[in-house]
């Protein structure tokens, strides 16, 4: 299969990227390309120009303050698998295989913002903040806002995400629990699970749900069941439970509602468990 | 700022197993295909749909599917094939260990495993089985059921370990 005519750009900064993607109406952003070119060679898009954005190092990195972690959007799932991110590191460790690690972004991924993607439970769950830059000037806005539908962020034509900025959870326990059908594939469903316990006793929870919804989405209730509660095989059964009512997952190749709505229970309880090991 | 236009062509530059190449390619071109025309043809085309890395390679020192990267996006890079690890005629370890332990039938899938597991050898030299499966879990066989690549792996590891003590 081979991708379509394509026009390719080498932008020296990130004002001239923008620039250009304001100016071109067809133009799209390759970054680690593992969502856009298999997209190309299938002829699912066919953009006017892919602005190659992989140079511009200033887009680079992961830096840790005292309070929050800030991520370039270029930084790839591997790296960001090594830099030992509560929760953000394993749910990167789980999306594709190695070699799509090597190369797919985190900038790429939210930008591109599959339903059954494996960051935006964790995302969602960590209450991380998206910063996105235009000619105009930059914003910063928590992600759920960003994820505003699947495939469907809030980023504009002459948009860039810029950074990807999570809160600091260093004294959490936490796990992602991922089903997939076969290695490499897409969640059928993923559940993100943050707990900070004191003694036998929860005092927060944080659960993130992501391919049994259009987006990912935080079961609320819940985490509220699980705040201020002990331990017990007794509650972590009512939460699973609870957790499935957040789920509305649509029939296709990787299994049916039923399924999928029983896979969420399982891994709900599974992540909660994981987490608890730590 | 370099545009190119969906018409042109431009001149790219690629070291392939330390050696330079200069070559003419469209924006759209695989980088597998322009391997392949080059002359490297150890680097398979399996599945197309960056599922099966039979195309996998070495790429400023990460393993990729070569079959999902534009050679634009290997400009200037240095890339690493299956034709690249036997030196003088002398086999690889990894190479050496895939063939005592019979980790393969039709070979097919051959120098893409052999290439991941080259990469996964250089980020941890002494992987658990578990981690070798994961570590080579982007690469699908269908002959050998996965167990002698293992074991080839974990062979690989040992060979490349007693090479660096020695003196």
């Amino acid at each position: 299969m081979y991708p379509p005519k394509i026009g390719y750009v080498i932008p020296d900064n990130l004002e001239e990227t923008i620039e250009f993607l304001e100016k071109h109406d067809g133009a799209k952003v390759l970054a680690g390309g593992h969502s856009l070119i298999p997209m190309l060679k299938l002829r699912i898009v066919k953009p006017s120009y892919l602005v190659e954005i992989r140079r511009l190092n200033s887009l680079h990195y992961i830096t840790k303050t005292g309070s929050e972690i800030r991520i370039g959007p270029l930084s790839t799932h591997y790296e960001i698998f090594k830099a030992n991110i509560p929760l953000l590191s394993e749910a990167a460790s789980k999306i594709g295989d190695p070699q799509v690690r090597n190369m797919g972004t985190i900038g790429g991924s939210i930008s591109q913002l599959d339903p059954s993607a494996d960051y935006p439970a964790a995302l969602i769950a960590l209450d991380a903040k998206i910063k996105i830059k235009n000619t105009k000037g930059e914003r910063v806005e928590p992600f759920k806002d960003f994820a505003k539908d699947m495939f469907t962020p809030d980023l504009n034509q002459g948009e860039v995400v810029t950074e990807v900025i999570i809160p600091n959870f260093s004294d959490y326990k936490y796990s992602y629990q991922k089903l997939e059908r076969k290695a490499g594939d897409f969640a059928i469903v993923g559940v993100a699970v943050l707990l900070k316990t004191e003694g036998e006793t929860i005092k927060d929870a944080r659960i993130g749900l992501t391919g049994v919804n259009n987006v990912a989405v935080r079961a609320t209730e819940a985490e509220n069941m699980l705040k201020d509660s002990k331990v017990s095989n007794e509650m972590i059964e009512k939460v699973a439970n609870e957790v499935v009512k957040y789920a509305n997952p649509v029939e296709d190749i990787r299994g049916s509602v039923e399924y999928k709505k029983k896979a969420t229970k399982v891994m709900t309880r599974r992540a909660i468990l994981e987490a608890l090991k730590r | 700022m370099k545009v190119i236009e969906s018409n042109q062509k431009t001149k790219i530059h690629l070291k392939i197993n330390g050696n330079d190449y200069e070559t003419e390619v469209e924006p759209r071109r695989l980088l597998v295909h322009v391997l392949r025309e080059l002359g490297f043809t150890g680097v398979h085309i399996g599945c197309d749909t960056s599922n099966c890395g039979a195309c996998t390679v070495i790429l400023n020192g990460k393993s990729v599917k070569s079959c999902t990267v534009l050679a634009m996006e290997a400009d200037g890079g240095e890339i690493l094939t299956i034709e690249g690890l036997a030196k003088n005629g002398k086999l690889h370890p990894i190479q050496e260990a895939f063939w005592e332990k019979h980790a393969l039938q039709c070979g097919y899938c051959t120098p893409g495993m052999i290439m991941q597991s080259y990469w996964l050898l250089s980020q941890n030299p002494s992987p658990t089985e578990e981690e070798i499966r994961e570590g080579i879990s982007g690469n699908l066989c269908r002959c050998t059921g996965y167990q002698n690549i293992v074991e080839a792996v974990k062979l690989a590891s040992q060979k490349m370990r007693i090479t660096t003590f020695q003196p």
